[in-house]
């Protein structure tokens, strides 16, 4: 279980990487197309044209990505930002106690979110709703790609609070341990 | 319901939730809810799905895993001992010697790096060895470090102002060129203050080195080229209207793995983990910006900006009153809130306030950076102070009482941006094209 567990927040944080880099791709053929084309106008040739068509739109569609398929593994590496301030006091039944409920309330809110990120990533099925752009792609995709990010992260979170049940430090506090004691640098 | 109430509700749960440490991203989404349910009909869970989805899919954010991505590689690249090699025999005549190095060294690397977090741990695990070895009183050498730092933030590329142009739709290329010369103006004022205290505390400096011969300067300016060509690449396409800020980061993505591949350094390993890495710090302000942009609408239709905007214009205030009782505020926030958290909260509640008493949006964007950064310096929340305990072991109230001096400067900077608004405002008006 655990294996299977870490597999799925490693395949969706490498989808995230994957996002990113076709991200940088697509931005470097738009840039080199445009300084060929110059070179092409300076040497007194027609330009090329090569240009990626409905860059600004699957641009943002790939940050989507990016920023949704990593929300697991940031949260198991401590990337979310949160305020440790009270758990400093260094009070171990606080510690456990807040962590269970700030834990419980976290996965609350994820099933909000992505029941109704779900829902809407299904009206745009329903209704074949396309994006505006000159490749017009169905919007189900990159709004069930955000789905996925967000469900994942809820199943995380489960799997952090039963962790915390279990009476074991969940894998985001024993990332912020050992940051807070300089082992992480 | 009251508003004045409902203000009060929103912001119990608000800080109550912080303290109780859910992750900032949640707690604002919850505080987004708790203002729907007790003041509109509007079904949460709709309007929820809209908004986030639209405050996400927006092109201009994607310089954000881009910058984030170049800086990962250079932290990860040779480019920091370079760089301290390079500095080194320019500033050790100086009065004040090498703690330059800290503020040049964070200069330089902030104008390819959008984070302060990154910037003084790129300086500092190269410098901070060094300056102990020679002698350097380290109280100075940590403070210089902890306050240059910030400039990550304010020196274009800065995620910050990548967050700030997205929350509030101004042009990211702007807020980049008018981050430059205050910038400058900081670095001016840092270095003025070492090099009086190096003159005033003279038996606390170690004796003066040797005079670099041209050899010596020429191999140093060897070392920093490849730094400047990027820096020039990447902040001149902006301002010469070449590039976009997603295109500029790009080529600066290309230019930091070239420059990792020619001076060595950057091994398979290293340059995955910097994937990793930026994928990681974007997915983590993704998921502030979701949250932020649900409490925005949120806090939309409870009319509580509105409310607040039209009784300070009844007020009748002036900017600069309205300015330091903003940055009192700010201070005590960034006591225990990080920066994209403190710009998050500002553009959802603050903005329309702002915007009615006629304060230039593209200048507060200078404003909130310079706030922010005075958060990455205070106890007992501080990203930089996080930084600097790592690679020191020292503790946080400790090195914030070093940074001190430098809070204060950055205090005496704000005050100036307000007093001189062209400061920030007069670089962007001279851009070419847009």
């Amino acid at each position: 279980m655990r294996r299977v567990l870490n597999g799925l927040y490693g395949a969706a944080l490498l989808g995230a990487c994957l996002a990113m880099v076709a991200i940088a791709v697509l931005v470097l053929v738009q840039v080199l197309g445009r300084i060929i084309d110059r070179g092409a106008l300076l040497a007194g040739r027609e330009p090329i044209g090569i240009a990626v068509p409905s860059l600004a739109e699957i641009g943002g569609f790939l940050f989507v990505a990016a920023a949704s398929l990593a929300l697991a593994a940031t949260l198991r590496a401590a990337g979310h930002v949160r305020v440790t301030l009270l758990l400093r006091l260094g009070r171990p039944g606080l510690e456990r106690g807040l962590t269970l409920v700030v834990l419980v309330l976290a996965v609350g809110l994820a099933g909000f979110a992505t029941w109704h990120a779900g829902a809407q990533a299904l009206d745009s099925y329903q209704f074949n709703s396309l994006s505006y752009g000159m490749i017009r792609v169905p919007l189900w995709i990159p709004q069930g790609v955000m789905t996925l990010g967000f469900g994942i992260f809820w199943i995380a979170l489960v799997d952090e609070t039963v962790t915390a049940l279990r009476g074991h430090a969940p894998a985001f506090r024993r990332a912020e341990e050992s940051r807070e004691t300089g082992a992480g640098q | 319901m009251d508003i004045t109430l409902l203000s009060a509700i929103l912001v119990l749960v608000l800080f109550g939730l912080l303290l109780s440490g859910l992750w900032v991203g949640f707690a604002l989404l919850a505080v987004g809810l708790v203002a729907l349910q007790l003041a509109s009909p509007a079904p949460a869970g709709m309007v929820f799905a809209t908004k986030v989805w639209g405050s996400l899919n927006v092109w201009d954010l994607t310089a954000l895993p881009m910058f984030i991505w170049m800086g990962e590689i250079l932290f990860r690249s040779r480019l920091s001992t370079d760089m301290f090699s390079g500095l080194a025999p320019l500033t050790r005549r100086l009065p004040g010697g090498l703690l330059h190095v800290n503020i040049l060294g964070c200069a330089l690397f902030a104008a390819l790096s959008g984070s302060s977090a990154a910037t003084t741990a790129t300086v500092g695990r190269m410098s901070l060895p060094e300056l102990q070895a020679r002698g350097y009183d380290m109280r100075m050498a940590i403070g210089t470090l902890a306050g240059a730092g910030t400039f990550g933030f304010l020196i274009p590329p800065s995620i910050i102002l990548i967050v700030y142009g997205a929350a509030t739709e101004q042009s990211i290329a702007r807020l980049f060129l008018a981050g430059v010369v205050p910038g400058l103006m900081l670095a001016g004022l840092f270095s003025g203050y070492v090099a009086l205290w190096s003159l005033l505390n003279r038996g606390r400096m170690p004796p003066p080195e040797p005079r670099p011969s041209l050899a010596d300067r020429l191999r140093a300016a060897a070392l920093l080229a490849p730094v400047i060509v990027l820096i020039v690449a990447v902040i001149g396409s902006i301002y010469g209207g070449l590039a976009s800020p997603t295109e500029a980061a790009v080529i600066g993505v290309v230019g930091a793995l070239a420059l990792a591949a020619m001076t060595g350094g950057l091994s398979r390993g290293a340059a995955f983990d910097s994937l990793r890495g930026a994928a990681i710090t974007t997915c983590m302000i993704g998921f502030i910006l979701t949250g932020a942009s649900f409490l925005t609408v949120a806090m939309g239709y409870t009319g509580i900006p509105r409310s607040l905007a039209g009784w300070i214009g009844q007020q009748g205030y002036s900017q600069l009153a309205l300015l330091s009782a903003l940055m009192v505020f700010f201070i005590v926030l960034g006591f225990f809130l990080d920066g994209i958290s403190i710009v998050v909260l500002t553009t959802s509640v603050i903005l329309p306030m702002v915007l009615a008493a006629g304060i230039d949006p593209i200048w507060f964007g200078i404003f909130l950076v310079l706030v922010v950064e005075m958060s990455q310096i205070t106890p007992p929340v501080g990203f930089n102070l996080f930084v600097l305990q790592a690679i020191t072991g020292r503790g946080i109230f400790e090195i914030a009482r070093y940074a001190l001096p430098f809070f204060l400067i950055l205090v005496l900077a704000t005050a100036i941006l307000a007093l001189f608004p062209e400061i920030a405002l007069w670089l962007p008006s001279t851009m070419l094209n847009r």
